[in-house]
């Protein structure tokens, strides 16, 4: 399988960032994933979606990525949510029991819906 | 698929990606950290590190590590880490030692009887309690690295001898240079007159040498035939060698054996260079067979005899004798130009023109020649010599 070389693009939607990783996230380029989220924390940002629309496929390094961040988030008392997950990403996350330490939706629109009538 | 079942799969499919950054052809810093990462992700850890045990020091030191408090682990105590577990994982609990640094999980790593570092792990997200196979799946792991950290240690005992033996070799290399140096003073003490000829030899044949893009090894043995060239005089009486009025022909005789006492001297030395003894022993040779010790034909004449016939001729020339006035370096240089073919290589000469030419013209940063030829001399006329020299044997 021909792997795409793994990038990240973002943008800001109102209080959230909107994260676009893209390819497999299975090493250590999958740290832009965590600079990219640290970025916009250290600016104050305290939600964060995470859409997975481009990334069908993570081993345990993309795992340790996505924990680096829902920790960051921990300490600000703030939110990620995952969205447009492949079957493959969501059995993985709920067989890690990560699951309790996201919220999940299925596409984009629900969690930044989701999140304009949260209170940060 | 049972939950069991994916969570062994998943595991599995961690052995791979850990295998996959152990085998990986990054620096030993990123491969170490993809190791991490693949741990941390492995057991949904948010505290991890590897530490490495420093053997000549007695101290661990962190090779990655993310969620601890660095000082926390630079006080931890390795006999401490030791007595906790040997060959396998182990919950270190209350143990007051690792209380500090947060780690709930310590994997010792071992090679045979060697500690030689040690995995720490915390901050689970798991909600329920490490079963005993997560420990065993530690446990492996710890012993995947112990081989990844014990080919990186001895590569860098390697690396460290290696560098020894490099700065012991450039130790040694400086001393014989010295020692060299100190041999052609001896020479040229013996003859007023001749007062840093070897130096000056030796620098001009490097020039020429490194001009003919002979590599540093090559250029190293010409530096070398350079100063020794006429280490022969030293057993030729100083009365002679500084005989103001000309020879007589015994006494030519007599003084024309010091090639063949250069070459009997060098041969007693085992010179890393090929060679040297045959390019000072033949110094004296000439293209038309007219030279001494051995008249030899130009064929069987090398292109380092070349050169030093070439580079002593040049000095001798321009410098003071008893029996001589200096020339001044146009002359010099005519007189070569006279005796191509019969005395001089052609290639030679055309290569010593050019790298004089560019040592003016500033196009060398560090010149060879230029630096010992008479201060008074004028450049500009010695250029425009070269110039046309140069046009001429390069037309041929």
């Amino acid at each position: 399988m021909k792997s795409v070389q793994f990038s990240v693009a973002s943008r800001l939607e109102g209080a959230a960032a909107i994260i676009y990783p893209k390819g497999y996230l299975n090493n250590l380029s999958g740290e832009s994933l965590v600079i990219e989220c640290g970025v916009y924390i250290g600016k104050g940002i305290t939600k964060i979606v995470v859409n997975f629309s481009e990334t069908d496929l993570i081993n345990s390094i993309g795992i340790s990525m996505l924990l680096q961040i829902m920790e960051d988030l921990r300490n600000i008392n703030g939110t990620i949510c995952c969205t447009n997950m492949s079957k493959f990403l969501s059995d993985t996350f709920e067989m890690l029991g990560l699951m309790q330490h996201m919220l999940v939706f299925p596409v984009e629109n629900d969690a930044l819906e989701y999140l304009k009538t949260r209170k940060s | 698929m049972s939950t069991k079942l994916e969570k062994a799969m998943y595991n599995i499919s961690a052995l791979a990606d850990l295998g996959q950054a152990i085998t990986s052809e990054d620096a030993f810093h990123e491969k170490i950290q993809s190791v991490l990462y693949v741990i941390t992700g492995t057991f949904l850890a948010n505290k991890g590190a590897i530490l490495f045990y420093d053997k000549s020091t007695q101290s661990l030191n962190t090779l990655t590590q993310k969620g601890f408090a660095q000082d926390d682990l630079d006080h931890l105590n390795p006999e401490e880490l030791i007595s906790l577990g040997r060959n396998k994982s182990c919950l270190i609990g209350d143990a007051p030692v690792m209380a500090v640094a947060g780690a709930e999980i310590l994997a010792p790593i071992w090679v045979g009887d060697e500690f030689i570092g040690a995995l720490l792990l915390g901050g689970w997200l798991t909600a329920g309690p490490l079963a005993s196979e997560d420990l065993e799946l530690l446990n492996v792991i710890a012993n995947q690295i112990a081989i990844a950290l014990n080919n990186h240690s001895l590569f860098m005992d390697l690396a460290d001898k290696l560098e020894d033996n490099r700065r012991l070799y450039e130790e040694m290399r400086h001393i014989y240079h010295g020692t060299l140096q100190a041999f052609a003073a001896a020479i040229d003490a013996k003859d007023a007159y001749t007062k840093n000829h070897s130096h000056r030899v030796a620098k001009y044949s490097v020039a020429i040498a490194r001009e003919l893009g002979w590599n540093e090894h090559e250029i190293e043995g010409m530096y070398v035939a350079g100063y020794l060239h006429d280490v022969g005089k030293l057993a030729i009486s100083n009365t002679l060698l500084n005989k103001v009025t000309p020879f007589t022909p015994e006494e030519r005789t007599e003084i024309r054996k010091h090639s063949t006492l250069s070459r009997n001297i060098t041969t007693k030395i085992k010179f890393p260079w090929k060679n040297v003894e045959d390019i000072v022993w033949h110094h004296h040779e000439r293209l038309d067979g007219r030279g001494y010790p051995d008249a030899l034909a130009e064929d069987s004449l090398s292109d380092g005899v070349r050169i030093l016939t070439l580079a002593d001729s040049f000095d001798a020339m321009t410098s003071q004798r008893p029996y001589r006035e200096k020339m001044d370096v146009q002359s010099a240089i005519g007189e070569l130009r006279k005796n191509l073919e019969s005395q001089f290589d052609n290639k030679i000469m055309l290569v010593f023109c050019k790298v004089l030419a560019k040592e003016i013209n500033g196009e060398l940063p560090e010149p060879d020649i230029l630096p010992h030829l008479d201060r008074n001399s004028d450049l500009s006329v010695i250029s425009d010599l070269l110039e046309g020299i140069i046009s001429e044997l390069s037309a041929r």
